[in-house]
């Protein structure tokens, strides 16, 4: 039975968390009805086709969220989606994103981020970030495959002088030479991808100490 | 030969910005939404690196010459970004107009340009000046896409 469109207030902040093209559609609760049993109901819409269409999953859902990563895959179109809140026989207007842009709103997550190190240098190996599928068993998509001019920023701190530098870097592998033997070091590294400015994640902070000096083991003997 | 050699440099960065700080007042203007003036998907998506120069110089005609004249825009504010967007695509003609040998025009591309031009002509014209405006983001990402040496870092 569809329910009454009342004076019941809309869902607010209605807007899309996007991260390596997973798209997920959050809303905050109608102002003013804590405690009621509401429920949501979403919708989304390509933009330049026809009509909007519905999410079966995000029907009637208590929650506040809704994933539509596979409704929006196509990352090169545009996407709008609104939610209306239901409160028995009553409903909300329709609360509505603006206009979505996957290709350029999506924000790049961290590589991963492999760490070997000597006496005085650390070898670092970046893996890029994979585009969300919606089956593990499906093919990965580098999100390098989609954003070829992929860079990264390389933050190392050492903890011994306290120093932070930093390098940005399009291929995959690095070395930082030159190093303190015996020194913890730390690795912090985000992706980048020129264009309109994003959001970006940095990597968990990763720290490994470069081998002792041989050369001066050896003379105290 | 994509646009690489064509496009000396323009800053695209500026003009993102431009179109950022206007991007959700003017789309919110545009309630057609069941309607696009670009299609991309049947102009810009599959179009070669040999057409990337000639659909570029089409596209900026489209803006200089038909979008920024027809649309008539009261805020102060959101005029100086247009503006500034309008220059940047001024200047950027300016720097297709130097490689006119590497720029010709195939079939593909004027066909893609008239798709663009004949769904601009069936709206009425300031609707379809703010759909165009509201689309600048999706050229705006097919150079920065075909042209990777364009924007200064």
């Amino acid at each position: 039975v569809p329910c009454v469109s009342s004076g019941l207030p809309k869902p607010t902040n209605i807007t899309f968390l996007s991260i390596n093209m997973k798209n997920i559609l959050q809303w905050n609760p109608p102002e003013g009805l804590h405690g009621a049993e509401i429920t949501y109901t979403v919708q989304y819409f390509i933009y330049g086709q026809k009509k909007w269409l519905n999410k079966s999953e995000c029907r009637n859902i208590h929650r506040t969220y809704c994933d539509l990563s596979d409704e929006t895959s196509d990352y090169e179109h545009q996407y709008y989606a609104k939610v209306k809140a239901i409160w028995g026989m009553n409903c909300s207007k329709w609360a509505e994103t603006g206009r979505f842009y996957p290709f350029l709103e999506t924000q790049i997550g961290p590589p991963e981020v492999a760490l070997t190190t000597d006496e005085k240098s650390i070898s670092i190996v970046l893996t890029a970030p994979e585009k969300w599928k919606k089956n593990p068993e499906e093919s990965s998509i580098s999100m390098q495959q989609i954003y070829s001019n992929l860079k990264y920023n390389v933050s190392i701190y050492n903890t011994k002088s306290n120093r932070t530098w930093s390098q940005c870097v399009t291929n995959h592998t690095l070395v930082l030479s030159w190093l303190e033997p015996d020194t913890v070091y730390c690795v912090l590294v985000e992706s980048l991808v020129p264009g309109p400015a994003r959001l970006t994640r940095p990597s968990e902070k990763q720290c490994v100490s470069t081998l002792k000096d041989q050369t001066s083991e050896l003379k105290v003997k | 030969r994509g646009l690489r050699t064509c496009l000396i440099s323009t800053n695209l960065r500026l003009i993102e910005e431009s179109f950022r700080g206007i991007k959700q007042a003017i789309q919110a203007k545009d309630t057609l939404q069941n309607v696009t003036i670009l299609s991309p998907s049947e102009t810009l998506h599959g179009m070669k690196a040999l057409d990337v120069c000639c659909m570029t110089k089409n596209l900026l005609a489209f803006y200089v010459d038909r979008v920024f004249k027809d649309h008539q825009e009261l805020d102060p504010r959101i005029l100086r970004k247009i503006s500034s967007i309008a220059n940047s695509f001024l200047y950027m003609q300016k720097t297709l107009q130097q490689c006119q040998r590497l720029c010709h025009c195939r079939q593909e591309a004027t066909n893609a340009t008239r798709i663009i031009h004949d769904n601009y002509a069936q709206l009425e014209v300031r609707s379809a000046a703010i759909k165009s405006l509201g689309e600048l983001d999706i050229f705006l990402a097919w150079i920065e896409k075909n042209h990777q040496g364009t924007s200064a870092a």
